[in-house]
């Protein structure tokens, strides 16, 4: 066991995948010479050299293309969106292009690609550094779409992605980049597509991703402490593929569903799980299903407000007091 | 001459392959065959290409007007002879990207006619199983990485195709068609410009019909030649040529797959080239000034390349002879498609994953 | 005026209202402090912007705002104020979405049938189960808010064995029938909450059915003596069946059992008596309009009470009021000459009686000189009682000095 930060996770796991297939190779903006503007990437350069980690100009779209097109032809590329805002420039190739070659083409095309970016606010970036788009990708068919919360799950996760035979897109959340945690020693290798209990309790199913995961751990213990509320909170780890039957069964065991979800109000991730549990399990429901989400706004900058829009712990508590009874 | 008779009608030897199989003629003195680069054999490997191209594309033309192409087609007819030159060109472990006007190259690779006619008519036999449609033949056998119905999206990804021969150092080159409007897209500058960096072997072919959908491109480009012009910003040579030249164009990609193969990075060629009819089936053309598509018509590359080849002393008959062996070709890859069935309803569920499935949760 | 959380330094964004020097109602001036502010960098007294009265203080004392916000509002001499919102917080939180009326709406929709005896609709799990074990949801208490049922409330109730509703309320096949030969009446509304009402209550208490046969000479000697009269000064006929409300008001005195409802395990007994007293409405339904305290009222006065209820019930004046808080409820049926009646419980209510016909019938009479045979007015009074609440000999106790009043009571002069 080792102690490592979510970004020390990072480097780690690409390391790992890069030493053990040498058709593993990494583009992105400052990613090689400078280890990355979150310094997620330090080392990668040193160890595996400018032919396998690259440096790109400012072009997003020339990097995900890049991506594709050596993916289609035999190597498995990491390219690194630097903010997951700016997909928005690149979602062509997102959308249109990765997401939908295999299936347009009749199966014939194959693209084992990860597309990882520094997701999420709470670093007073403002309102175009700072988007939690994690929804995005989970809308658009063809794209599995991963967002870990700790740094155990960043190894093993992008581990895990790196070896997907399918386009990854790997949602790493900024703030989150300083945690530490403890991470197992050795080739670590997690599987997508699987929800983790993280804390059990009776009386209310938390469901949470990435950043919202520990505000929920913390609001679960203050339930506990102070209003002798029992919460179960799940890590969601994968949008797609979708761990649909630990949530499920985490909510039927309580009857009472809270989601914790950073992205702005509509069509975040957690108005999906909620119309899955309202579809499949309503008559277990016992009670109203709640969303903690930030509002349907852009994220303003002030620390002041940015701290009142996300969802914090003190909220989850004070919205999980009034409502679950 | 008699020519080597055609494979099988899926997948054909290319041309090169064939050149190489068939005995050699030993040149008469005095004839322009004798001193000439090309050759006999790749001379008709064009031919046949040329004339392949030429069928399948009329016989999509008769289909759609008999209501068994739906949706739209983006014909390719003028455009002949730049498909043929690159193809016969290039090694079979190539790469080739084009766009949504795409059935050339796609023939060109090597896919089959009933492949393409098959997709066309949301067929069964179809390259892509009916599942892409006309605007994304894609034969990954052939080297022929998709056609891509995005402006510009396929600059990029052409570009990365040609880092994986440059970073495997296999030698191969990626070839990346596309029009004159895409030129303007911002996807063309960044794919240019991290070529140019990175000085992948990455051959960039502007097929300039002089219309970009309906407008013509002057009005919309701020230089003359919308590629040549800009191959500077890119620390590139102006490259322009006759589109409609089999042969020019044949030359040129000699020389850019040489250059790339060498590792001396990416071109820019802008092939100068007409289309003979609208954008799209929807297109009857009425922007074309009166007398435009006259005159480009004199310069058709195919009944040119006849020409061409009777120059070089090649005899009607076999000329003629290729063109009818073609059409039957064309006619029996014909009867194959409206006789394959429309896909299986169970192809809708398959195929979004590497495992064959689309589920997105257990 | 609104007075606002002042800019206390460039840089600084908010404060903190750390005391009030003024309460409401005191004047306020320009020239004195009003407020003291503090941030991290910058302690101030502030006073009011204008003199005036202090109105509103909307930021307690230790509160931290905003720049700008508003912290009170005063009133400037001739100065009117305007009703205006509130000024929003930092941060509008989800659940301020107007929820509460979106709940209303949506809980009106719910049956009462699937509500709980707080009213609070039945969450899914809860109906689940409900409906899986044929149980009374009334018959269930709720620890959730406002007394709902939660589903560990259903499986505690389960678990302690307590009495269950007999048979669930199993739907019948279809019916299958000749459109000529029939004539469909679709419920009306009424009729539907009639309906759920009744087969509930059936569901809910074990009925039994108990009678006594009253003699109404000394009542009908009365009645006829002050018929006329009593028509010209009130407007309408003194009928029997105030006399029997009457006497019921005072049994319930000597049983008050009757006049309750079962909570849980208990028997609820109401000190107050509100009789209801069911009304038909012309065939097309009925209702049982309460009359509070009638145990308070004179017999007159139960009789135009009785008056006004049927009157306002058959002309649809009825109020939501009109239907609260009954505890016992009389259900009139002899109007029409029945012979016995086996009334369905006003729940949750415990007992209901039904007054049926009054007519001449041959009684053995008993006198110092032996047995003899006259002819008198008599009715039944059938009680029916849940058997929960109390048992056949309480409730014959109770319906025998239902009678004794009535066959006893001097109701000539009550009504002088």
């Amino acid at each position: 066991m080792a102690e490592l930060t979510y970004r020390e996770a990072v480097a780690e796991a690409i390391a790992q995948e890069m030493r053990r297939d040498e058709n593993v190779v990494f583009l992105g903006e400052d990613i090689g010479a400078a280890g990355g503007v979150f310094k997620a990437t330090v080392g990668l350069f040193k160890e595996f050299g400018p032919e396998r980690v690259r440096d790109t100009p400012i072009s997003e779209q020339a990097i995900l293309g890049a991506a594709m097109g050596s993916a289609m032809t035999g190597l498995r590329p990491i390219a690194e969106i630097m903010f997951s805002d700016f997909l928005a420039v690149c979602w062509d190739l997102v959308a249109n292009e990765i997401a939908k070659a295999r299936y347009m083409t009749g199966g014939q095309m194959s693209m084992p690609l990860v597309i990882r970016t520094a997701n999420g606010g709470g670093s007073r970036f403002g309102a175009q550094h700072s988007q939690s788009v994690e929804n995005w990708a989970m809308m658009v068919p063809g794209l599995k779409v991963v967002a870990p919360s700790s740094p155990a799950d960043v190894k093993g996760l992008l581990a895990a992605a790196i070896r997907d035979p399918d386009p990854v897109m790997f949602f790493e959340q900024k703030s989150l980049y300083p945690v530490k945690g403890f991470v197992p020693d050795g080739e670590l290798v997690d599987e997508l597509g699987t929800a983790k209990v993280l804390r059990d309790g009776g009386d209310v199913t938390i469901v949470a991703l990435a950043a919202m995961v520990p505000r929920a751990m913390k609001a679960a213990e203050e339930l506990s402490d102070k209003h002798g509320i029992q919460a179960t909170v799940v890590d969601v780890r994968s949008l797609v593929p979708l761990d649909t039957q630990t949530i499920l069964r985490e909510v039927t065991k309580t009857g009472r569903l809270v989601t914790v979800e950073e992205n702005p109000r509509l069509c975040g991730w957690g108005a999906e799980i909620a119309s899955i549990v309202a579809d499949e399990i309503f008559w277990d429901l016992d009670g109203p299903i709640i969303r903690i989400t930030t509002p349907h706004i852009p994220l303003p900058a002030a620390d002041a407000l940015e701290d009142a829009t996300m969802p914090s712990a003190e909220r989850i508590v004070r919205e999980i007091v009034e409502k679950i009874d | 001459m008699a020519t080597k008779p055609r494979a099988a009608a899926k997948g054909k030897t290319p041309a090169k392959a064939r050149a190489k199989a068939a005995p050699k003629r030993a040149a008469k003195a005095g004839t322009a065959l004798a001193n000439d680069d090309i050759g006999e054999d790749t001379r008709l490997a064009i031919w046949r290409s040329l004339l392949e191209i030429r069928h399948v594309e009329q016989r999509a033309y008769d289909l759609f007007l008999q209501n068994l192409i739906k949706g739209t087609s983006h014909l390719a007819l003028g455009h002949e002879a730049v498909a043929a030159g690159f193809a016969t060109a290039m090694q079979k472990d190539d790469w080739s990207f084009c766009t949504y006007r795409g059935h050339h190259h796609t023939l060109a690779r090597g896919a089959s006619m009933e492949g393409v006619l098959g997709e066309l008519m949301g067929r069964e036999c179809g390259l892509l199983q009916g599942k892409g449609g006309s605007m994304h033949l894609t034969s990954v056998e052939h080297g022929a990485m998709g056609s891509y119905a995005i402006i510009g999206a396929h600059l990029p990804i052409a570009m990365g195709a040609a880092w994986t021969a440059q970073y495997k150092k296999t030698g191969q080159v990626s070839v990346c068609f596309f029009g004159d409007g895409t030129t303007n897209i911002g996807a063309f500058h960044e794919a240019l410009n991290m070529a140019a960096v990175w000085k992948l072997p990455v051959v960039f072919v502007c097929e300039n019909n002089l219309y970009m959908e309906y407008t013509p491109i002057h009005d919309v480009t701020a230089v003359h030649n919308p590629a040549g012009d800009r191959a500077a910003s890119y620390g590139l040579p102006k490259i322009v040529i006759d589109g409609n030249d089999a042969d020019e164009v044949y030359r040129t990609a000699q020389t850019a797959f040489a250059k790339a193969r060498a590792g001396d990075g990416p071109s820019l060629i802008e092939c100068l080239t007409y289309r003979h009819s609208g954008h799209s089936r929807a297109d009857p053309g009425d922007y074309r000034p009166p007398g435009e598509l006259e005159a480009w018509l004199k310069k058709d590359p195919v009944p040119r390349y006849r020409e061409r080849l009777a120059e070089f002393g090649i005899s009607k008959d076999v000329i003629d002879g290729m063109d009818a062996e073609v059409l039957a070709q064309v006619d029996e890859a014909t009867e194959i498609s409206k006789a394959s069935p429309p896909p299986g309803l169970e192809l809708i569920d398959v195929d979004v994953w590497a495992d064959g499935g689309t589920a997105w949760r257990n | 005026m609104d007075v606002i959380m002042p800019q206390l330094g460039e840089t600084v964004s908010e404060g903190t209202v750390s005391v009030w020097h003024k309460s409401i109602g005191d004047a306020v001036s320009t020239k004195e402090p009003l407020f003291d502010v503090s941030s991290d960098k910058v302690e101030m007294e502030v006073p009011a912007p204008a003199e005036g009265t202090l109105l509103e203080i909307r930021v307690d004392a230790g509160t931290t705002v905003p720049v700008g916000e508003v912290v009170a509002i005063i009133v400037r001499e001739g100065e009117v104020i305007e009703a205006k919102a509130a000024a929003p917080a930092a941060v509008r939180a989800e659940a301020e979405i107007a929820k509460a009326d979106v709940a209303a709406v949506r809980s009106q929709s719910v049956k009462a049938a699937n509500r709980d005896a707080n009213g609070n609709p039945l969450s899914p799990a809860v109906r689940r189960l409900v409906a899986e074990h044929g149980l009374e949801p009334t018959a269930i208490a709720g620890s959730g808010l406002k007394g709902r049922i939660k589903k560990k409330d259903v499986l505690a109730y389960l678990e302690s064995g307590a009495t269950r509703a007999p048979g669930r309320r199993i739907p019948a096949p279809p019916l299958s029938y000749s459109a000529d030969d029939t004539e469909v009446i679709p419920f009306n509304k009424l009729r539907k909450l009639t309906a759920e009402h009744m087969v509930r209550s059936k569901a809910t208490s074990p009925h039994v059915l108990q009678a006594v046969e009253a003699d109404f000479a000394r009542v009908a000697r009365a009645r006829t003596g002050i018929s006329a009269a009593w028509k010209k000064r009130e407007g309408f006929s003194l009928t029997y069946l105030p006399f029997i409300a009457k006497a019921v008001c005072e049994a319930i005195r000597d049983f008050p059992r009757v006049n309750g409802a079962i909570d849980g395990e208990n028997l609820v007994v109401f000190r107050r008596v509100n009789l209801g007293i069911a009304v038909d409405l012309d065939f097309d339904g009925l209702v049982a309009p309460v009359i509070k305290d009638a145990d308070g009222m004179t017999l007159q006065e139960l009789a135009r009470a009785i008056r006004d209820v049927s009157e306002r019930a058959r002309t649809n004046q009825l109020k939501p009021d009109d239907f609260t808080e009954g505890t016992y409820t009389i259900s009139n049926s002899g109007v029409f000459g029945t012979m016995i009646t086996a009334p369905i419980i006003n729940q949750p209510q415990v007992a209901i009686l039904s007054t049926d016909g009054i007519t001449k019938k041959p009684v053995v009479i008993e006198t110092d000189e032996g047995d003899t045979i006259g002819i008198r007015p008599v009715g039944v009074l059938a009680q029916s009682f849940d058997h929960r609440a109390i048992d056949g000999a309480y409730s014959a106790a109770f319906l025998n000095r239902v009678r004794e009043i009535l066959q006893t009571k001097d109701w000539t002069a009550v009504l002088s």
